[in-house]
């Protein structure tokens, strides 16, 4: 039975019917997935097969097609060359020598594609390769340059400007060292020779602008286009040789940033800890010089190294022979002398101001170069006689140039014109034009020659005044040129009356109220300069002029305005003011102790908003002050404890004002008495205290535990003060104590720190820790034999001494923020406690125990142990022994019938063995607890 | 006695017993001070080793002692003010002294104020020679230190200013001291100020060197003489050592808090005024306002000797003893002149005309009737034509020469004989 039924489980029937499906078979086949090749683009790249680009090619097969005849294969080689190289970066530097020399020499391929593509591939690796790696190779590349600047095809040479652009981008120390080649190449692309018809002078070629009709462009955007290029050459070229020097105009001078380089600035307390070594090299210098351009052989140049470039004043000499007459002759087409009749105003077409700007550029550049010479005054002379005569003919004829109304061109080519006038509604973009024109023929013009140059001298201060004047739409760059404009000006012409209307007119510019932060730097910047140079000349006759001094007078007034908002435009007049105050200037001086009342007010002056840099000048300004008055001085007390000055600026200050009080000078010396002494030891005396009269009644009516804390047998409470405020207080202190100990009648300075204490201190209930630390410090430190104490005071430095020892023996051991204290205050009421015996025996005698809760019981304990302790105050206990005796025996009596605790085994213990058998011999012991 | 011997001068404001104290540096034995006065703050100074010159403090006079009659005063040079600082040059010819804000310069030998420099905006407050007098370093109230050339500013014509040769204005308060160091132009030179500050430079190019900044204003400041430590006095009466020539090789040394104390000289308790270092830099001497002088092995930073005075201390300085100190019966070679108070090119030319001794130059223009630059020029010319000459001269030069003058002594003798010719025809048609 059950064996059959297991037969029938295993080959059990399948029944299939009709209409119905078929079931599937287990173990039939499932064959609806669907299969995908694999593509490997890239091959493994460790094999000695090198990587290839879409087509397969690897580096070398493209390298090989650049040699093909057909234009297409080499446009489609670079092509996957840019596509190789962007993959696969590591091979520009396996193959640079390679790849340059093929991209450089197809420069000059007759297919305008294969240059378009090679521009392109250019422009994609000149990012990618550094100047040093690309500086061995750099000969090649110029050459090939080169070669395409000259070539005979208007084409090539077109592109040669796009290939010159990227490597002046990128290269441009590396390019401007093969000036000579490429300045003649320049020249060459919008001139040809012509050789002088006489004999006689047969080296000198002269040059004419060539006129090529065959160019897509027309020759006057040619040239527009080459000179724009000569004019960004000749920028890197200044650029370069003059390293960080910048504009003439207002910027610092140049000896100012040298110092900073070479000078080694050390902080005392550095190299005290030896941190900061110096170390000072035999011939002079406080550093080695290792950064020395000098070099064998020139990377650059190996087989030119004669000729320099235009660094030698004779090849610039010969350049700007060259370059000037075609200057002249393109700006003659450009000008408006070809329009019939010279309109008013001299208006200007965009394409020929742009032209002509790129002129006038060009010309500041090249006298910009000559200034790097070192016969300047010689070379100036040279300019002057060649190019004079010209400039005024040609430049100066139309001088104040203006735009023709741009409303039609925008309708033009609206891309253009908001490229070029965006900056500008129609009036500011000429006004480059017209100050690079001022620039170059002020410099043409010094003192001597000033009769000869008067009348277009005259135009152009007539310009500068006007253009000053409406001034406030100027922006920074602008501003700065026509500063130097002004500077140089003011050189050229010393007399009174032209420098003052220039002054007069930038005084205007300074006076508008919202003027951009830069631009107000400027001008501030350009008056400092113009002060420093007038302090200097007029030495004697201080003939001053008066608009300046105007200006001067107004500093302070000015910072004291400006308060926290523009920390470095404070900063510049704060440099001002103190070089001015240092001059002792009349003056201002007096306008500086008018606002000096604001400018150190201890709320809101300009001292305690101002950085700490700044704080400090401000500081060392007090030095300055003809007389500083009592309130002045409030104040300036008021600044040192409210600690929004740092405790070393605060300490800085204390010291300056003991240099202005009649303590530090010699003793016969007859002085300006510029500080009361009255004044002086009321400033001494507030610092010290650390808390005003208003803090100190206002701190009286504060009760609680967190913030006060008090014993029953002392009627001072102590204010407990936050720690950062107590460490200010603190540093302080110890200046105001040295300055009070340099004093040289020693009690009477006591005597008037003593009334001091006595009328302010004496009476107050609440006392801030701090300021008791502080006069029991001051106590220790200026006693001597000869000082007398009054009886009020013995008794307030008594309770003052108790209840800071109190204080600190219930101060809780983790209490970190209190626990800094201890060590201070703790040594300063045993100094006191040990210097005055009385302070001390009166301690003693408020230690009425029996009136004491009991809780007090084990502190009083532990204190009387602690002193016991220390030596010297151990021999002031054995002459009041009895007394101590006394206070031990209460204790006594308070605490017995109980059990005898820790403390008090202690204290008898050491009763016993100090004070009971009068030992002589253990000396001091430390005075740990 | 073998080694040079070292004095100490040292003055104080109060002047009781004499004006300036004297005392053998080693041995602390007291010499015989001079009287008369009080010397001001930086206003002693040593005059070519025969005279000392005191700028009276608070009075406008420098009284001057030979240095061998310590009791008796020589001379007072009366001044148009105050003197505020003094000094004379090393090799004994000018003496400088600043007179509120300007500069006095004196020549020695003929007692001529040769120029008055005023560039200073404020009161002066010291001055300082280079050891080969040729240039002179000024500092003031008005943060600026100057340097000059000495013989430049003497050049200069009268309608002129003259011109410092630098002007150093990177310190924000007062200049309180200068040392120069060794080295004639090419020195180095420290200045300290209010400002917290010291600054090393450099003379010849004028740069900053160096700038350390402490916790107190330096109100004095000197170099060893190989200048290997700069000591800078301090308000707070400490005295700061600097270390020019460290290497930062001993960077791991493990007692970082002792060595900072090791770089501080403690124990003045106000301000330090004055300081000098020995000539084999061994000792420091300083004075200070707590009315104390004292002397320091620097090695060690231990007070070695401790002398009070009745005042603060104005001056002290370590000098090697001239001989005149101690042989009562020397002489100064050149006696004083009297020095004038008036500036000497304003004097009536006559005068200047009497004494054609005087050697400066440029001024002496109106008189004479070519600059001596224009002599030197024609000298210089001179000696290059018979230097050409010489060049050129060889055998061929020589013989040109010599026929050349033979041939002139030819034409000579025929002139002679013409003349003789005719006298004699005269004389023998006579005698007919």
């Amino acid at each position: 039975m059950t064996k059959k039924r297991k037969h029938q489980e295993d080959f059990q029937k399948v029944k299939l019917k009709v209409g119905k499906k078929k079931p599937r078979l287990e173990n039939a086949t499932d064959t609806n997935f669907k299969t995908k090749a694999i593509y490997l683009p890239e091959q493994l790249k460790e094999d000695g097969i090198l990587p290839t680009n879409n087509r397969k090619l690897n580096i070398k097969d493209l390298l090989s097609q650049m040699h093909h005849y057909s234009a297409g294969v080499k446009q489609s080689a670079l092509l996957g060359l840019k596509e190789l190289l962007s993959q696969y970066p590591f091979i520009i530097d396996a193959h640079l020598s390679n790849i340059l020399s093929e991209v450089a020499a197809v420069f000059t391929d007759k297919d305008s594609g294969v240059r378009v593509a090679a521009i392109r591939l250019l422009q994609f690796l000149a990012p990618k390769i550094r100047a040093e790696q690309i500086a061995p190779f750099f000969p090649l590349v110029s050459a090939h340059l080169s070669s395409a600047m000259t070539h005979i095809s208007e084409g090539i040479q077109e592109d040669s400007l796009k290939v010159l652009d990227i490597l002046l981008g990128e290269y441009p120390i590396l390019l401007t060292n093969r000036c000579s080649m490429l300045l003649k190449n320049f020249v060459e692309l919008i001139s040809h020779q012509q050789l002088s018809k006489n004999l006689k002078s047969r080296e000198k070629i002269s040059w004419m602008l060539s006129v090529n009709p065959n160019r897509r462009v027309t020759s006057q955007q040619w040239r527009l286009n080459v000179l724009i290029r000569l004019k960004k050459f000749l920028q890197a070229l200044v650029d370069g040789s003059s390293g960080s020097e910048d504009d003439e105009g207002i910027q610092e001078q140049k000896e100012n940033s040298q110092f900073m380089r070479n000078s080694v600035c050390i902080s005392w307390k550095e190299h005290a800890s030896n941190q900061q070594h110096i170390q000072l090299y035999e011939n002079g210098g406080s550093q080695p010089r290792i950064d020395s351009a000098f070099r064998l052989r020139s990377l650059v140049s190996v087989t030119d190294s004669m000729e320099k470039g235009l660094s030698s004043a004779e090849n610039l000499k010969g350049f700007i022979e060259i370059i000037i007459p075609l200057l002249i002759e393109c700006w003659t087409e450009a000008s408006p002398a070809q329009l019939a009749a010279p309109i008013l105003g001299n208006l200007l077409e965009p394409e020929s101001q742009q032209l002509m700007q790129q002129v006038l550029s060009i010309i500041y550049l090249l006298w910009k170069l000559t200034k790097q010479h070192d016969e300047t005054h010689k070379m100036e002379a040279w300019l002057r006689m060649n190019y004079l005569v010209d400039f005024k003919h040609h430049f100066m004829r139309h001088f104040p140039y203006s735009l023709q109304e741009t409303i039609k061109h925008k309708k033009r080519d609206p891309y253009k014109s908001t490229k070029y006038y965006m900056t500008s509604s129609n009036s500011v973009d000429h006004l480059l034009l017209n100050l690079t024109l001022c620039d170059i023929m002020v410099s043409l013009a010094s003192a001597s020659t000033l009769q000869m140059d008067s009348d277009w001298l005259d135009m152009i201060r007539k310009f500068v005044t006007e253009t000053l004047q409406d001034g406030c739409r100027l922006n920074c760059k602008q501003l700065n040129r026509l500063l130097g404009v002004t500077w140089r000006l003011m050189q050229i012409q010393r007399n009174k009356v032209a420098t003052e209307t220039l002054i007069k007119a930038v005084y205007i510019l300074y006076q508008q109220r919202n003027l951009l932060f830069p631009v107000r730097m400027l001008l501030l910047k350009f008056f400092s300069r113009v002060y420093q140079k007038e302090e200097l000349s007029s030495q004697k006759i201080r003939s001053r002029s008066k608009v300046l001094s105007r200006w001067l007078a107004g500093l302070p007034q000015q910072l004291a305005l400006l308060g926290s908002r523009k920390p470095e435009l404070s900063k510049q007049l704060i440099e001002t003011i103190h070089s001015a105050a240092s001059h002792s200037n009349k003056e201002f001086l007096q306008s500086l102790q008018a606002t000096a009342s604001r400018i150190y007010d201890p709320v809101d002056g300009t001292l305690v908003l101002l950085p700490a840099e700044s704080q400090k000048r401000l500081v060392q300004l007090v030095y300055f002050l003809p007389c500083l008055p009592t309130d002045l001085l409030s104040s300036l007390s008021r600044c040192c404890i409210m600690g929004r000055m740092s405790s070393d600026l605060a300490a800085t200050l204390i010291g300056i004002l003991r240099m202005r009080s009649s303590f530090a000078g010699w003793k016969c010396q007859v002085q300006d008495s510029s500080v009361n002494d009255v004044d002086y030891f009321s400033f001494l005396f507030s610092t010290l205290t650390g808390f005003s009269k208003e803090e100190l009644t206002s701190l009286q009516s504060i009760k609680g535990k967190p913030h006060i804390s008090q014993t029953q047998l002392s009627p001072v409470h102590l204010y407990l003060t936050d720690l950062d405020q107590f460490l200010h207080h603190w540093a302080v202190t110890e200046v105001v104590c040295h300055s009070l100990s340099t004093i040289p009648s020693r009690s009477q300075c006591f005597d008037i720190l003593q009334n001091g204490i006595c009328k302010y201190l004496v009476g107050l209930a609440v006392i801030p820790d701090s300021t008791a630390g502080s006069v029991l410090c001051a106590m220790s430190k200026l006693l001597d034999q000869a000082c007398i104490l009054s009886e009020n005071l013995h008794k307030f430095l008594a309770s003052c001494c108790y209840s800071l020892l109190y204080f600190l023996l219930t101060l809780d051991k983790e209490d970190a923020e209190h626990a800094r204290k201890r060590d201070m205050l703790w040594g300063s009421c045993i100094s006191v406690l040990a210097l005055v015996p009385r302070v001390f025996r009166l301690m003693l005698q408020s230690l009425q125990v029996s009136r004491a809760c009991r809780e007090e019981l084990p502190v009083i304990g532990q204190l009387l142990r602690l002193l016991m302790q220390h030596g010297q105050l151990r021999s002031h206990m054995v002459t009041s022994e009895l007394l101590v005796q006394q206070i031990v025996k209460d204790i006594m009596t308070l605490k017995s019938g109980e059990v005898q605790e820790q403390w008090l085994t202690d204290l008898h213990y050491c009763f016993n063995i100090y004070l009971a058998t009068h030992p002589q011999g253990p000396g001091a012991i430390s005075t740990e607890y | 006695m073998a080694a040079p011997m070292e004095v100490a001068l040292v003055t104080d404001a109060a002047g009781l017993l004499s004006n300036c104290s004297v005392w053998e540096l080693h041995s602390g034995s007291a010499l015989p001070g001079y009287r008369g006065g009080n010397s001001g703050a930086r206003g002693l100074a040593l005059l070519g080793g025969e005279h000392l010159l005191g700028a009276q403090l608070g009075k406008g006079y420098i009284s001057v002692w030979e240095l061998q009659r310590k009791d008796q005063l020589q001379q007072k040079i009366i001044c148009p003010g105050l003197v505020t600082c003094l000094t004379a040059s090393p090799n004994g010819l000018y003496i400088l002294a600043g007179i509120a804000e300007s500069i006095y310069l004196w020549e020695v030998s003929s007692g001529n104020l040769l120029a008055i420099l005023n560039r200073h905006y404020q009161d002066l407050t010291c001055l300082c020679f280079t050891d080969d007098s040729s240039h002179f370093l000024s500092g003031g109230k008005d943060c600026l230190v100057l340097v000059w050339n000495l013989y430049s500013t003497l050049q200069v014509e009268h309608s002129q200013i003259p011109e410092p040769r630098h002007v150093w204005s990177r310190h924000s308060l007062p200049i309180t001291d200068l040392c120069c160091g060794f080295g004639g132009p090419l020195a180095r030179a420290a200045t300290s100020s209010l400002d917290q500050t010291v600054k090393l430079w450099e003379i010849s190019s004028g740069e900053l060197l160096l700038s350390v900044l402490f916790d107190v204003g330096i109100m004095a400041v000197t170099l060893d003489l190989s200048e290997y430590h700069m000591f800078c006095g301090g308000m707070d009466g400490s005295i700061f050592q600097v270390d020019l020539c460290a290497w930062p090789v001993q960077r791991d040394r493990a007692f970082h808090s002792e060595r900072e104390n090791g770089k501080i000289f403690k124990g003045h308790r106000n301000q330090v005024t004055c300081l000098s270092v020995s000539t084999d830099g061994s000792l420091l001497l300083s004075g200070s306002h707590d009315e104390t002088v004292r002397l320091w092995d620097i090695q060690s930073k231990q007070c070695l000797r401790t002398v009070n005075h009745k005042g603060p201390v104005t001056n002290a300085f370590i000098t090697l003893a001239p001989a005149n100190m101690f042989n009562p019966d020397s002489k100064p070679s050149v006696p004083l002149p009297k020095f004038s108070k008036h500036l000497h090119g304003t004097e009536s030319s006559e005068d200047q005309g009497a004494e054609g001794v005087t050697l400066r130059l440029g001024l002496h223009q109106q008189v004479v009737g070519e600059s001596y630059l224009e002599k030197a020029d024609r000298l210089y010319s001179q000696m290059c034509l018979t230097r050409e000459k010489n060049l050129m001269g060889d055998q061929e030069q020589l013989k040109i020469q010599v026929t050349e003058l033979e041939d002139e002594i030819s034409t000579l003798r025929k002139i002679n004989k013409n003349l003789f010719d005719f006298s004699a025809r005269i004389i023998t048609k006579s005698a007919k």
